[in-house]
């Protein structure tokens, strides 16, 4: 029987009720909040005289005017490197406390623009997340400090200078402690500098703290190893991956490498027929459950006792002793066998922060055999150093009234802290409390001192994410207000006048260049270091430590109560990135809601308490969360994100969501997003949700298309028989075929490959000036983003497989919008392209109503210099974000992606003007650039050896809605799950 | 900004102006030439923005006699790289360097040939003998005289502006003499022909209609613009009667999207030593001292614009159009004050694209239009223009 697809939940009971969904016409746009005489569309004769002479003085006034004097100023001296019209690349490295990747950084006119992936990272490989690709925003957040400031009031560094360094001395000779409280510090450098800086005032204590540590995986480590490291891991030689909770492929330690890692695993490219498969076992519906083969639906309260079953399973097999433990019904033998088959190639992880459960896991992968293959013990990630117990320690001491001071830098506890309120409260009488927040947060509210820190795009600094992998970050643009970064507050507290660039530089002349042999003088060195942005060193490839066993035991799972599991939000993160816009309107692959937090509750649990989508319930009778219905969350479980509902974070992030970091788990003084029980209540109250789910449907056509890998091996074009079907019977045409001399651009999207991590929507808007519409409009559909990630349901409501599949302008041969232009301001080019001239369109929308991709979007309003749209196109500074060679659209014309013209235009010349062909693979479509999958090709069709041509020439290849003879350039292949057929 | 740093910084943007001649070069070079010909004093031209023969001290010192003083060999090699042999401690190149203010020559992409031809030239004191025409080169250059007050091309400018205005007047008077018109044919009846009537409200509607089509098309563009600049700036002296290269100054035009304006340490260049001007003594020249010592850029009026949702960029234009200057923005070489010569609207542009010759066979870029390529072998299209290769699609210049 063929599988039904479906979107949301209405949809999918209409589809078991068997009434043709098609027969439902979903509005495109809601019409709800317009005024009376809008919906009518009335207007009278009055308003018609009044309209026209309105229009007719409009004009004359108009014509009358002069022309403006636009200035042409040049620099007074040009620096070398300096090309008005010219972008510069630089490498450069983002570390923002939780997430590491090696960066390209575009600027122009000096003023960074775009984050680009970084080819030459082995960590990153070119890939980026969401919110590295949003992180450009930040740099011009009007929320930033402009200033020092001195018990809340503007002061300058001088003053603030003299007077901390005044306390901290007072501190030293009374011998006063003072908490130097940091997130965790991946940079060498700076640790070496913060070790210098406590050395000098050694009553001041260095703690580093996470907002989600990894302490129980460090601690179990320690046990089994004697190494409390995190171990970096190989999902690429993995056949057969098992994640408990643990959303690596998006959120979870290094999503960008494990999804490089992953998609490698899986690809089917050149013939190959093997794949990796993966189980999830998981609470709440994340992307890694989405993309996995198999997905479990567990309580929190149940993984340890699963792991210790597949232990047993495994231990059974491998003759080992059975440890005893609590039942639990979950089956664990099919994995456990298809675990076995793959010993030594096989990996388990979880993201619970629990010692018990990650030493299970380590039990497991010992037994697989596992260390020194999948998992490298040897070459450590020095991510999430920080420990909870450290932060208790601090608030006992800072309430002991022995300490004097406290320093946060690149933290915000008085936000994300479980114990909040303690917290604040131990903090309120010290004498000294410095921030060096670069806005305004809760915990720069508390503080005497802020010392603004510089924007990372604006600093100096190096990192060692992954032990013997470093890289480098350089500033892009000069300081754009009077701030100073923290290592220079540093030097200058520790009466050191040297620069934190010289000292940095120093220590590598210092330390890292006598290591090597490569390069004969320093300077060479270093400008290469710069230059790549990365420096690796060799891997120690060492066997792995010996495993040390200690006793398991697990912990009996819950029966009663309603188990929490928090969540981190790809676009929000633990709640940093607030105040970016673009990551606050970005849909969440799996919600597909933007602007909010809500409590996901699974269906039959709606059912069960009659609760409806937006109903508002209060969680432990304090927090007051709409409901959204989320197929796949386990019954007797909620979720809820973290990073919302901040109060500082700025105009755009204040008041957004609520904060649900007091329901963090804290139990044996570590932090978990699982395992709190909570009550939920409902209330009368309704609170309306801005998803993207109910419009954007495409109707239950064969949209989607997968195969599992079974069927796939025995025929390579099982699940894509429709497009045979086409091919005979339905590809045929009135219209003259369009013929093409020297270029096509297509673009190929490998469904396999994409999993749904949305990076490339915000590199779109970045790149092509994509207005942010808030969530008033995003409600009526009217999210400007080019490109959208569908996101399917398919078989059960409570057990869905998930599918993603990126939609964009098709860019069709038979493009059905050209043709309905009345004013011809959408044309096909001589390149295949489906051209939009913004300044011929008069909004009629009849090329929206005719694409049946529904890709085409249209400004409702002017979203530039406009106070009601009060984003970052409504600032002065904000506004130097936007590509110079990208038009920013006005009110009432229609835009669409364009395949990054701006981009093949550059190319193009590029080639022109060295006198050569164009290469392939030279041009790279921003949603192409940094995808941490591979997941797109672009390139030109006419080209039968690029490789775009040679993933068209697969079986897989099918065109979206290929039916109308549309005749798309951008090409989709199948799916394939790596299941039993 | 650092003062002292524009002496030397410049200097190594001039890529654009060698380059830009090197080419000029290897079309004039197709057989190398050993007696004094026309080329060298097409050669000698990129001398003259720096030097005179016999005029006195520019920039560098005044090349009269300079045969005589130096030996040939050293000029060879100080003409194609000065710098090269300061550094390699030549006494004599220090000693020039430093009498002339630590000024750096450019080097120079010449050959040992072309540079003696210069110097014969230099010897036979800027003259050529007889029979040896001036070369055309190829960018046009009309005949300079530095006596005429207002060029041809100014003057069309001003007549164009005139007759507008002209244009504008007789609307006006057409305008009241409708009105009059219309009062006598109503109510006055003073004229009993009423044909008359007829045939002079005819012609003052045709007069207003043809001023209402000028001023509607002419909505939004900027022809003859003509703007008052911060500084009394003559391309006439500079580009003409000096013959200075237009991407000496606008060095960026090969290489990005803008011309550029030149940042004001390249008028440093030569006005570190020219102090003073012909026409405008030290007045104009000042302020640019006065821009770079208050560290305050220069406001310059921007005279040709295209609107904001139009992409144009020179590197196309100039490097692989290899378009004139000249053809988009005038004759410059004859305008004291820069004005907009064309229209600039989209019909000008793709007049253009529909009939103006790619550099199809030239650029290796075009070998992926296959099928162009065969048309033209067999014969079918004697050339190809931008229109067959896309020239006229919005996506070229609108995204």
């Amino acid at each position: 029987m063929e599988k039904k697809y479906w979107q949301s939940l209405e949809n999918y009971k209409k589809m078991k009720k068997n009434t043709a969904s098609d027969n439902e016409i979903v509005p495109e746009f809601s019409i709800d909040g317009l005024d009376e005489s809008e919906i009518k569309g009335k207007s009278s004769r009055r308003d018609f005289l009044k309209m026209m002479g309105f229009s007719v003085s409009a004009v004359a006034l108009v014509s009358s005017c002069q022309m403006p004097v636009r200035k042409a100023i040049p620099l007074l001296n040009r620096p070398q490197e300096l090309t008005p019209g010219v972008p510069n690349y630089y490498a450069s490295t983002f570390y923002d406390g939780d997430e590491y990747c090696s960066i390209l950084v575009k600027t122009r006119e000096s003023r960074p623009i775009k984050i680009e992936g970084n080819e030459l990272s082995p960590v990153s490989q070119r890939g980026t997340t969401a919110r590295v690709q949003a992180s450009v925003l930040n740099l011009y957040d009007d929320a930033r400090l402009k200033n020092p400031l001195k018990g809340g009031d503007n002061s300058d560094w001088k003053t603030v200078d003299k007077e901390i360094k005044e306390k901290l001395e007072a501190f030293k000779t009374d011998g006063k402690k003072v908490i130097l409280m940091t997130s965790t510090i991946i940079s060498p450098s700076t640790r070496k500098l913060i070790a210098e800086f406590t050395d000098l005032y050694p009553n001041i204590k260095w703690i580093q703290v996470d907002t989600l540590p990894m302490s129980g995986m460090r601690k179990a480590n320690e046990t089994n190893f004697g190494k409390a490291v995190i171990p970096s891991y190989h999902f690429e030689n993995a056949e057969v991956t098992v994640a408990f909770n643990a959303d690596f492929l998006g959120t979870w330690l290094m999503p960008v490498t494990f999804s490089k890692q992953y998609a490698k695993g899986r690809k089917l490219k050149d013939g190959q027929t093997k794949m990796s498969r993966h189980y999830q076992f998981e609470t709440s519906l994340s992307l890694s459950g989405a993309n996995a083969d198999y997905r479990y639906q567990i309580k929190p309260s149940e993984e340890a006792a699963i792991l210790l079953k597949l232990y047993n399973e495994i231990a059974k097999k491998t003759g080992n002793a059975i440890v005893a433990g609590p039942a639990v019904a979950t089956k664990v033998k099919t994995v456990a066998k298809d675990l076995l088959n793959a010993k030594g190639k096989s990996l388990i992880v979880s993201g619970t922060n629990d010692l018990q459960i990650q030493l299970l896991v380590n039990a497991i992968n010992n037994l697989l055999g596992n260390y020194g293959r999948t998992i490298d013990l040897n070459t450590t990630v020095n991510l999430k150093q920080g420990n909870e117990s450290d932060m208790m320690n601090a608030i006992k001491s800072l309430r002991s009234g022995k300490s004097g001071g406290v320093i946060f830098y690149n933290v915000n506890p008085a936000y994300d802290c479980a114990h909040k309120n303690k917290f604040v409260k131990a903090i309120k009488n010290l004498p000294l409390k410095i921030s060096f927040a670069t806005t305004m947060d809760e915990t720069a509210a508390l503080c005497d001192y802020v010392c603004p820190d510089n924007n990372y795009l604006e600093s100096w600094d190096d990192a060692e994410p992954v032990s013997g992998m470093y890289s480098f970050t350089q500033p892009t643009i000069q300081r754009i207000f009077d701030t100073r970064q923290f290592q220079n507050s540093l030097l200058t507290w520790m009466g050191n006048d040297e620069t934190y660039s010289d000292y940095l530089e120093n220590n590598w002349k210092t330390t890292y260049y006598p290591q090597q042999s490569q390069f004969s003088s320093f300077d060479k060195f270093w400008f290469k270091c710069k230059q790549d942005g990365v420096y690796n060193t060799e891997q120690n490839s060492a066997d792995p430590p010996p495993f040390n066993p200690v006793p398991l035991k697990a912990s009996k799972p819950g029966i009663k109560g309603l188990e929490l599991a928090l969540y981190e939000k790809i676009s929000m993160g633990t709640g940093r990135y607030s105040n970016n816009p673009w990551l606050q309107e970005m849909p969440d692959p799996i919600t597909t809601a933007t602007w909010d937090n809500y409590v996901t509750i699974s269906p039959s649990f709606a059912n069960k308490h009659g609760l409806k989508q937006e109903d508002v319930v209060t969680i432990n009778k304090k927090i007051e969360l709409p409901v959204l219905i989320q197929p796949g969350q386990t019954e007797g479980t909620i979720g809820i994100a973290i990073g919302y509902g901040r109060s500082n974070a700025g105009k755009v992030g204040d008041g957004v969501g609520k904060n649900v970091y007091t329901l963090l788990n804290t139990k044996d003084d570590s932090k978990k997003l699982l395992g709190t029980t909570v009550t939920l209540e409902k209330t009368s109250k309704t609170y309306s949700l801005a998803l993207t789910q109910t419009h954007h449907v495409m109707e239950g056509r064969p949209i989607v298309r997968e195969t599992v890998l079974g069927k796939f091996i025995k025929n390579p074009a099982s699940g894509n028989e429709k497009h045979e079907e086409f091919i005979e019977n339905a590809n045929f045409s009135l219209y003259p075929t369009p013929k093409f001399d020297a270029f096509q651009w297509g673009l190929s999207i490998d469904l396999n490959s994409c999993t749904g991590c949305s990076n490339c929507v915000i590199s779109c808007q970045a790149e092509n000036n994509v207005a942010v519409v808030g969530k008033e409009q995003v409600k009526r559909g009217r999210i400007m983003h080019w490109m959208r990630l569908d996101r399917y349901y398919s078989e059960m409501e409570d057990d869905p497989e998930v599918l993603y599949m990126p939609v964009m302008c098709q860019q069709c041969d038979d493009a059905p919008c050209e043709n309905v232009c009345p004013v011809a301001a959408t044309t096909h080019s001589d390149e295949g392209l489906n051209q939009m001239a913004y300044n011929r369109c008069i909004g009629t929308r009849y090329c929206m109503n005719n694409c049946p991709y529904k890709v085409r979007r249209f400004n409702w309003y002017e979203f530039a210099n406009n106070n009601s749209f009060d984003y970052n196109m409504n600032s002065e500074l904000g506004k130097l974000v936007l590509n110079p060679d990208v038009t920013v659209r006005q009110r009432g014309v229609v835009e669409k992606c364009t395949f990054c013209v701006q981009r093949i235009q550059e190319k193009k010349l590029e080639a022109k003007s060295e006198n050569r062909e164009l290469r392939d693979g030279e041009i790279l479509t921003a949603c192409q650039q940094s995808c941490p999958t591979d997941a797109i090709q672009f390139g030109n069709l006419m080209d039968k050896e690029s490789e775009v041509s040679k993933s068209n020439e697969t079986e897989r290849k099918y065109h979206l809605l290929e039916s109308l003879h549309t005749l798309p350039t951008t090409s989709y292949l199948t799916k394939v799950r790596n299941k039993n057929a | 900004m650092n003062i002292t740093k524009t002496h030397v910084k410049p200097l190594f943007k001039n890529s654009g102006y060698i380059s830009g001649l090197f080419f000029l070069l290897t079309l004039l070079f197709s057989t190398p030439s050993f007696g004094q010909t026309a080329d060298d004093a097409n050669n000698f031209a990129q001398c003259k923005a720096c030097h005179t023969i016999g005029g006195g001290k520019l920039v560098g010192p005044d090349l009269k006699g300079i045969t005589e003083r130096r030996d040939e060999a050293w000029l060879i090699k100080f003409i194609q790289n000065s710098q090269a042999l300061v550094a390699s401690g030549d006494e004599t190149a220090v000693k020039v360097f430093n009498e002339n203010y630590k000024i750096p020559m450019p080097s120079h992409k010449l050959s040992d040939d072309q540079v003696k031809g210069i110097l014969k030239y230099i010897a036979a004191g800027g003259k050529l003998p007889t029979g040896a025409e001036p070369a055309k080169t190829t960018a046009k250059k009309s005949e300079v005289s530095t006596t005429q007050q207002i060029s041809e091309a100014e003057r069309f400018i001003t007549e164009k502006r005139e007759s507008s205005h002209k244009l504008a007047i007789f609307a006006i008077i057409s305008g009241i003499l409708v009105v009059i018109i219309l009062i006598d044919l109503i109510f006055t009846h003073i004229l009993k022909a009423k044909w008359i009537h007829y045939i002079l409200l005819l012609s003052s509607l045709w007069i207003i209609g043809e001023w209402s089509w000028d001023v509607s098309t002419d909505f939004g563009r900027q022809q003859n613009y003509q703007p008052d600049q911060p500084i009394w700036f003559s391309h006439k002296v500079h580009a003409g009667q000096n013959q200075i290269d237009c991407e000496y100054c606008h060095f960026t035009a090969e290489t990005s999207m803008h011309a550029g304006i030149p940042p004001a340490s390249v008028c440093m260049n030569c006005h570190s030593q020219v102090k003073e001007g012909k026409r405008t003594g030290k007045k104009e020249i000042d302020k640019i001292y006065a821009a770079l010592k208050n560290n305050k850029p220069i406001e310059w009026v921007k005279v040709d614009n295209l609107p904001d949702f139009v992409y144009f960029n020179h590197e196309q234009h100039v490097k692989v159009g290899k378009l004139e200057c000249t053809e988009c923005h005038g004759d410059v070489e004859q305008m004291d004050q820069i004005a907009q010569v064309n229209t600039l609207s989209m019909g000008w542009c793709l007049d253009c694209h529909r009939t103006h010759k790619v550099q199809f066979t030239e650029n290796n870029f075009y070998g992926a239009y296959k099928k162009l390529h065969e048309d033209l072998k067999a014969g079918k299209i004697d050339q190809v223009n931008v229109k067959m290769i896309g020239g006229e699609d919005c996506a070229k210049c609108h995204y």
